[in-house]
């Protein structure tokens, strides 16, 4: 049974050691999808598609993964984001 | 009718007086629950110092979850976990309100000239971004006390004219036109 587990889990291991921390964020009613989007382009650089593609995960899913990394560098992230409004937080990438 | 401008890379926002006087008001509500006093700081808080003094504050004071819910939405837990959602605000709490305080302050000393003049007036030359933050905040602080949700557009369309709830959801969805119009500004459009 155990072996099972382990094969079917999607862990990557190598993720997990220079990775171990990823930031989420969560959907809430107020924040208007095109400023999550522009947060997402501001704060992340990332491309215009990519960030929509996220924004909507946030709004269809209730929340997206939007940055792995170290804990201080995931605390970076969670704290910019709380700057610009949006509800994130970090936990381990073992935990997602 | 207000409306953010822009020219030549230069934003600008003209207001009736009625609107100043709405936004000027629940910037000073959102400065007072931020903690500021009604003072005007004459120190830069960007500077090096006032972010060491700010931090040593932090250290002598109890930094716990803020009990308002409009303040624990402004300064989330970063952190399922309690301990270390606590150990985190500790340490960062005092520079996110700094920073939000900073904004508002800016909006706030722009609003004040228009209210001043008594009349209807253009804000020239603002920082676009800070003026998007600025009113998320105040949007955010607002959808809490008026507990928003998917349905709350109906809800507000169905309320009475002479229910005085009617008119802060008014505020409410104004708030959201006047930043998705700066957001389309902002995007380009």
């Amino acid at each position: 049974m155990a072996s099972d587990t382990l094969i079917e889990s999607n862990i990557d291991i190598s993720q997990l050691v220079d990775k171990p921390w990823t930031t989420v964020v969560w959907d809430d009613p107020v924040n208007l999808m095109n400023y999550v989007t522009f947060v997402f382009v501001k704060i992340f650089g990332f491309s215009e598609e990519h960030a929509h593609t996220l924004m909507m995960q946030v709004h269809t899913e209730g929340r997206a993964a939007v940055s792995t990394g170290s804990r201080e560098e995931m605390e970076r992230d969670v704290q910019r984001l709380h700057e610009h409004g949006l509800w994130a937080t970090l936990q381990r990438s073992d935990k997602i | 009718m207000s409306a953010f401008a822009r020219e030549g890379g230069i934003y600008s926002l003209s207001l009736t007086i009625d609107e100043a006087h709405i936004l000027i008001n629940l910037v000073e509500q959102l400065l007072e629950l931020l903690g500021e006093g009604d003072f005007h700081p004459h120190y830069d808080e960007s500077d090096t110092f006032a972010h060491l003094m700010a931090q040593l504050r932090a250290a002598s004071e109890e930094i716990t979850v803020p009990e308002d819910p409009v303040l624990l939405r402004l300064l989330p837990n970063a952190y399922a976990d309690p301990e270390a959602a606590a150990d985190f605000r500790r340490f960062t709490e005092p520079t996110l309100r700094m920073k939000k305080k900073r904004i508002l302050m800016e909006v706030r000393s722009a609003l004040e000239v228009i209210v001043e003049g008594g009349e209807a007036g253009v804000v020239p030359d603002l920082n676009a971004e800070n003026w998007l933050l600025a009113i998320n905040d105040l949007r955010l602080a607002l959808s809490v006390r008026l507990e928003i949700n998917p349905e709350s557009y109906e809800l507000f369309e169905a309320l009475s004219e002479d229910d005085p709830q009617k008119a802060i959801y008014a505020v409410y969805f104004w708030l959201g036109w006047l930043q998705g119009s700066l957001l389309t500004l902002l995007s380009g459009g």
